[in-house]
């Protein structure tokens, strides 16, 4: 559990880009022991929600936003030697951003959160074009596929991605989510069977965790 | 009507004091007369006054207002724009597009970023920052995956070299015995065989011996059995056991220590086994009747021993492999004695858990001395 207090120093300083300090706060917490799913849903992903709400009521500028999240993803480094080190299953999962997506982070926490729980993950990055999706999924044969998608006018790109891989692999599972379905519409997603939409990383954790 | 003008003017004179572009008023000369409050926080306050050349950084030619002015007469003042670079209060030079505006007494001068540009920058940084960070991603996780895959490799040489262990050395006793129960009554082509059979277990078994000890340094359960130990009495009996190998090859061991040392905290049996190492790899390069000299010294809060041949040296280039695994330099043993190429790895392992150095330092032709210290303050780990 991070402090209120801890993690409020902590959002004050990502603001003002003060990356320095971040680390120190980041590196303190992981040499005191903190659990690395606590530090990720308690501290990345809380700061980056309230960077991102901040950013759609015109409080911050896009080049603040961009500031933090460039921040956040250098801090994810610090928790890698930890991370990977862990127990592995048998699985496998490739997640990766829609193509023309170009916010990679909360893909790539994603396939973090994979890692804790023992998957093997293959994390493709920002703007993934469709084909080259397909051709990895075939190199890697994975058990499941994960799209991200942050801002919701690239559904298109989304459902493009979707009706591939279902194409090419009618029997693999997808998840989804992101940012662009804090407000969005997602029922266009009940049309594909074999997709299941993921809302937060708490309720990707309970899944895991539950297999 | 008047008011009405005065009052636009104070309007539009606020927002041009607020807008993120610089804009100044000069005389005909280049004398700042006025700036905008974005100027002044940019460039600092000092600059009015200043000549309008002194707030740019001109490294290859000499920007005149003449010459702007030249131009202006053919062109819009829109069209005219000149990338200048400005001394910025940070330090730091910021490139500012101008556009100039000349009048009968004035000129003026308004620079703006070039925010395109500064986008595509941006743009650019943060792309690369993103594929650092991927590519630190993959590292750690291929690093993970290595790590592991070193850990197995540790087990199996140390489960491989700990079942090869006996049955070696069941070869070795025996051949042994037979050399000197047997040895009479064969012939010589027997005691040649003999002799090799016993040889290459030696060998064998040292190198079984060394791949058990750098499997348990590699695992991490390299564990030091730390006494105060006298140097003088470890000394002894690690070179008891070099004297008969020095002897086969008619080698004087040269001794010298100082008169008092007191006792220091060490793994007695692991110095012992680096001692012995440096010495019989001496020894082994090092041409018959010739010495090896073996130093203790105290300086400072340290012990410093060395160990010195007569061999072909060492080449510079070979010197940094020496402490590598399996990594055997070009200098040729006087005896045809074998190496594991091991030894040094341990020997440097053992003296940093000691937190002590060692290193080398050879003359090509005249020999080779190899350092190592020994912290008399260390009081060990935990």
């Amino acid at each position: 559990m991070i402090a209120q207090e801890v993690y409020d120093q902590y959002f004050n300083a990502l603001l003002k880009g003060d990356r320095v300090r971040c680390t120190q706060m980041v590196q303190t917490l992981l040499d005191q022991g903190i659990d690395i799913q606590v530090l990720y849903r308690q501290l990345f992903e809380k700061s980056l929600y309230q960077i991102g709400e901040m950013w759609e009521q015109n409080l911050i500028s896009v080049a603040r936003e961009h500031l933090v999240t460039a921040i956040t993803e250098n801090l994810l480094n610090l928790v890698y030697p930890f991370l990977f080190s862990q127990r592995k299953l048998e699985r496998k999962v490739i997640i990766s951003c829609a193509a023309n997506e170009h916010h990679q982070i909360g893909g790539k926490m994603v396939a973090d959160i994979f890692e804790m729980n023992g998957w093997d993950s293959y994390f493709l990055g920002a703007n993934t074009p469709t084909d080259q999706m397909i051709s990895f999924i075939g190199e890697i044969k994975p058990d499941l596929v994960g799209l991200s998608l942050s801002i919701y006018f690239n559904v298109p790109s989304l459902q493009q991605g979707i009706e591939a891989i279902t194409r090419e692999y009618p029997e693999l599972d997808i998840i989804v989510g992101g940012q662009a379905f804090r407000w969005g519409e997602i029922s266009f997603l009940k049309k594909y069977s074999q997709v299941q939409y993921m809302k937060s990383i708490e309720d990707l954790e309970n899944q895991l965790k539950k297999e | 009507m008047e008011s009405l003008q005065t009052s636009t003017e104070s309007i539009f004179e606020a927002f041009l004091d607020y807008s993120s572009g610089l804009f100044l008023v000069l005389d005909k000369s280049g004398r700042i007369l006025k700036a905008n409050a974005y100027a002044k926080q940019q460039l600092g306050k000092q600059i009015v006054n200043q000549m309008f050349d002194r707030i740019i950084l001109d490294f290859y030619s000499t920007f005149e207002l003449s010459a702007v002015e030249r131009e202006l007469e053919d062109s819009q003042p829109s069209d005219v724009v000149h990338a200048l670079n400005v001394k910025h209060i940070s330090g730091m030079p910021q490139t500012y597009l101008f556009r100039f505006c000349f009048t009968d007494k004035t000129i003026y001068a308004f620079g703006e970023l070039n925010n395109d540009e500064l986008e595509s920058v941006r743009k650019e940084i943060l792309g690369l920052n993103e594929e650092l960070n991927n590519l630190t991603r993959e590292l750690h996780k291929k690093n993970a995956l290595l790590e592991q895959l070193n850990r197995e490799k540790n087990q199996f040489l140390g489960m491989a070299a700990h079942d090869l262990r006996k049955p070696i050395g069941l070869a070795m006793t025996y051949s042994d015995f037979l050399i000197e129960e047997a040895g009479p009554i064969l012939d010589e082509e027997q005691n040649g065989f003999l002799s090799t059979i016993h040889k290459s277990c030696v060998f064998m078994k040292r190198l079984v011996d060394d791949f058990l000890d750098v499997s348990a340094i590699e695992a991490g359960k390299f564990d030091l059995d730390l006494h105060p130990s006298s140097t003088f009495e470890v000394l002894e009996q690690s070179l008891r056991l070099n004297q008969l190998q020095a002897a086969k090859k008619d080698i004087r061991l040269k001794v010298q220590t100082p008169q008092d040392i007191p006792k220091v905290m060490m793994d007695a049996s692991k110095i012992e086994q680096v001692i012995t190492n440096l010495v019989s790899n001496a020894i082994e390069h090092t041409a018959p009747q010739t010495t090896v000299a073996i130093e203790l010294s105290v300086k400072a809060d340290h012990l410093v021993f060395s160990v010195e041949d007569e061999g072909p040296g060492i080449a510079p280039g070979e010197l940094k492999r020496l402490f590598e695994p399996f990594e055997k330099t070009s200098t040729k043993k006087t005896g045809g004695e074998k190496s594991t190429g091991l030894g040094m790895v341990i020997t440097r392992k053992i003296i940093e858990a000691h937190e002590g150095e060692i290193w080398v330092e050879s003359v090509l032709g005249k020999g080779t001395i190899v350092f190592f210290t020994l912290p008399m303050t260390w009081r060990g780990h935990g």
